[in-house]
């Protein structure tokens, strides 16, 4: 009767081992002695065992601070770590920036562009440049527009001044906008604009006919640039879309009446 | 606006003009001054060096039409056509 009791030990009551002591001091007769013996070496071992893990527990508890002290410097490193690369990405954009313009990746303005260079700049006469000029509207564009000279001879560092006429051959006005292109790609940047008549709407009433001036100058640099050493024409071609006045993109739910 | 796909090569950036955008001359004021300057360029064999003192006159005429905005000529690249400026009257008084 007494075997699952003592089977079982007592966790945490310590009047429960007194009274299995007892208990097992009182058994005298029919108790094998072995199993009085491993009773009580069971009883004392439990006892000690207590008084052992709270000793253990006291280093436990030290060295869980101190794991907890280790993890909070971690987590504060990588929480530094992370709003640190934050900062990169939002920094990196005006430094791209700026190290495209030093170095002229991409495309950038790397000739200089600026007015006062009109001013000062000397034609290179030597170098002549044939530019020729090509016209085209968007299928459905209506104006009929063309260039005015097929092709005009330059010099880098000389301004010149070219022609293109538009017509609107139909009865009501069409508004048009141009953009432009510049073949070879890389002579591009040297071929500067003073003023033109492109991306900006420009308005042709019904049966009217205009001319468009375009005042550029090709930038004396380009003689220096080696790679342009061999392009001897340069193409510059327009393109007239038609922007269409007060338009409106349907908002679904909404009735403009 | 170059449409082919050559993902990754140079594209063209078009840039707009130093000085924006020609108002359109819907009135044919100086269309007199375009016909001299395409007829001297028709006979120098479309040389522009020849004939830049008739684009100069074009150019001054839009100034006067206002059709565009008035510029002293050596910042349009003129500096060598300009007449000397004291004593004589008339066309670099334009600044």
């Amino acid at each position: 009767m007494l075997l699952p009791l003592l089977l079982r030990p007592p966790r945490c009551l310590p009047q429960a081992s007194v009274v299995l002591t007892r208990c097992v001091l009182t058994l005298r007769c029919g108790a094998p002695r072995g199993l009085r013996s491993q009773a009580k070496n069971f009883l004392w071992r439990w006892r000690p065992q207590r008084l052992h893990s709270r000793g253990r527990s006291r280093k436990t508890q030290s060295q869980e601070e101190e794991w907890r002290n280790r993890n909070k410097t971690a987590l504060t490193y990588i929480a530094a770590a992370g709003v640190g690369m934050i900062g990169l990405a939002y920094a990196a954009v005006p430094l791209y920036r700026l190290y495209c313009q030093a170095t002229g990746l991409g495309g950038t303005a790397v000739a200089g562009h600026d007015m006062e260079q009109v001013a000062t700049m000397t034609p290179v006469k030597e170098r002549v440049i044939k530019v020729t000029f090509n016209a085209d509207t968007h299928a459905s564009m209506q104006w009929n527009f063309r260039p005015q000279q097929t092709e005009i001879f330059v010099v880098p560092g000389e301004t010149a001044l070219a022609f293109y006429r538009a017509k609107n051959p139909t009865d009501k006005p069409i508004i048009g906008i141009s953009t432009y292109n510049v073949v070879p790609f890389d002579a591009g940047q040297y071929f500067n604009k003073i003023q033109c008549f492109c991306f900006e709407e420009q308005r042709l009433n019904p049966h009217e006919e205009v001319d468009m001036p375009v005042f550029f100058y090709i930038d004396p640099e380009f003689d220096n640039d080696p790679r342009m050493a061999r392009v001897d024409t340069i193409t510059l071609s327009y393109t007239f879309f038609e922007a269409k006045e007060g338009q409106m993109l349907p908002l679904p739910g909404y009735s403009y009446s | 606006m170059s449409t082919a796909m050559n993902f990754g090569s140079k594209t063209f950036k078009p840039r707009p003009p130093d000085k924006g955008s020609f108002p359109l001359d819907h009135f044919g004021e100086c269309k007199a001054f375009k016909e001299k300057f395409m007829k001297c360029l028709r006979e120098n064999n479309y040389d522009n060096s020849m004939c830049r003192l008739q684009s100069k006159d074009y150019l001054e005429c839009r100034m006067d039409h206002q059709l565009m905005t008035k510029e002293p000529l050596e910042k349009l690249g003129f500096k060598d056509l300009m007449d000397p400026p004291p004593s004589q009257a008339g066309k670099d008084n334009k600044s």
